[in-house]
């Protein structure tokens, strides 16, 4: 009999990052993982493309998303920009993220398109299959949809506590909990 | 009946694969071209890669109804699909068609079936240009359009807003093929490029074995 613990669907880092194993990431060198983040299986993320992709602290990256900095021509030359993701950001199924940056607390639903260098503030809802142009600014306690996305309208006060991805956090993972 | 011999016609016999190695389509890529380590090639109609295209990784050229051409400096974005089976699920000699400068951006899918897209057209994230369609030159499908079967896009028209088509009247066409070309040049010193990857091995020499020297 194997000592050897099953392995598991996620690897675990001491730093409690969940990691599918399914998962792609390309170029893994550039990319960092602030810590508490999930990344579900067949999620992809490019770090391999010269620059960061920064993922800040319990951030939620669902199946099948995608994440690819952005870029464009720069005093002549081609350049990709890093693509940064402050705290608690939920990527929804199947979205396509290719954002400058990311503020804390956005929940980003299932099938969005990112464009390039879209600037998204902190605790934003973008809602399902909205398409966000490039180089969009979306403020902060802003809902977004459509396509190509409008600002629909604001977070209501007291909203603020749904954007908290802890209890999600402990939800996934080789020894899950149930949902409270 | 008598079985039918030789039924794989179209892959040349050549292109067979080994016993053990993945069976890829007869692959004729321009020494140019980049072709990522971690893309998918499948299907048995040929593939062909124009001079200074690139291939994502895990981007998928699927040549399973019918023949794939990817023009000059065409950049296939990760998880595209090129020549995906259609829902007819027919199969036809010509399956997918990308003129020059074309950009398949991530999650975007070509059908095959005779379908062409045009010179510096862009085919948006997560986009689906159906079996048999015709996109013109120099469009642009934004992100999540569906462009139905067999449906014609003419030149210079954007797509956006769930089917909403506008003519662009920018005259940027040369300007974009330029930043196209310095984009290649950048992934070019990114991805590594494995098109032997996906080429027959080529035959083994049998090496003259030279009777080790005899000591006298």
């Amino acid at each position: 009999m194997s000592r050897r613990p099953p392995r598991g669907e996620y690897i675990e880092t001491d730093t409690g990052n969940k990691v599918a194993r399914k998962a792609t990431l390309v170029g893994t060198q550039n990319i960092m993982l602030g810590g508490k983040t999930v990344i579900q299986p067949e999620v992809m993320i490019r770090g391999d493309l010269n620059t960061a992709v920064s993922i800040g602290r319990y951030c939620f990256l669902s199946r099948g998303c995608c994440l690819r900095p952005p870029g464009r021509m720069y005093k002549g030359a081609f350049t990709y920009m890093p693509l940064r993701m402050v705290d608690h950001v939920f990527v929804g199924p199947g979205s396509i993220v290719q954002a400058a940056s990311i503020g804390s607390h956005v929940h980003i639903g299932a099938r969005v398109a990112i464009g390039e260098f879209a600037i998204i503030k902190d605790y934003v809802r973008i809602l399902d299959g909205t398409v966000v142009p490039p180089n969009m600014v979306i403020p902060s306690f802003s809902i977004v949809a459509g396509q190509p996305a409008r600002i629909i309208g604001e977070v209501p006060e007291g909203g603020h506590d749904a954007f908290e991805l802890r209890d999600l956090y402990k939800t996934v993972g080789n020894n899950p909990q149930p949902a409270v | 009946m008598a079985p039918r011999k030789n039924q794989r016609r179209l892959a040349p016999l050549g292109c067979l694969p080994a016993p053990g190695r993945p069976a890829h389509p007869p692959l004729e890529a321009s020494s140019s071209a980049l072709l990522a380590e971690s893309a998918q090639l499948v299907g048995t109609f040929p593939v062909t890669l124009c001079s200074e295209s690139v291939i994502h990784p895990r981007a998928r050229i699927d040549a399973q109804a019918g023949a794939v051409h990817v023009g000059k400096r065409c950049i296939v974005h990760e998880r595209a699909v090129v020549g995906a089976v259609g829902a007819s699920g027919r199969v036809v000699a010509m399956g997918v068609t990308l003129g020059d400068y074309v950009t398949v951006e991530t999650g975007a899918t070509v059908e095959a079936g005779d379908t062409a897209v045009g010179e510096g057209t862009t085919v948006g994230a997560g986009s689906v240009v159906g079996a048999g369609a015709n996109v013109g030159k120099n469009c642009t499908l934004t992100a999540y359009t569906v462009i139905k079967a067999g449906e014609v896009v003419p030149d210079y028209t954007v797509v956006y807003s769930n089917g909403l088509r506008r003519i662009d009247r920018r005259g940027v066409e040369v300007l974009k093929q330029k930043a196209q070309a310095r984009q290649i040049d950048v992934l070019r010193r990114l991805i590594p490029s494995k098109p032997e990857k996906f080429m027959p091995a080529p035959p083994k020499v049998k090496q003259q074995q030279q009777p080790p020297p005899q000591a006298s």
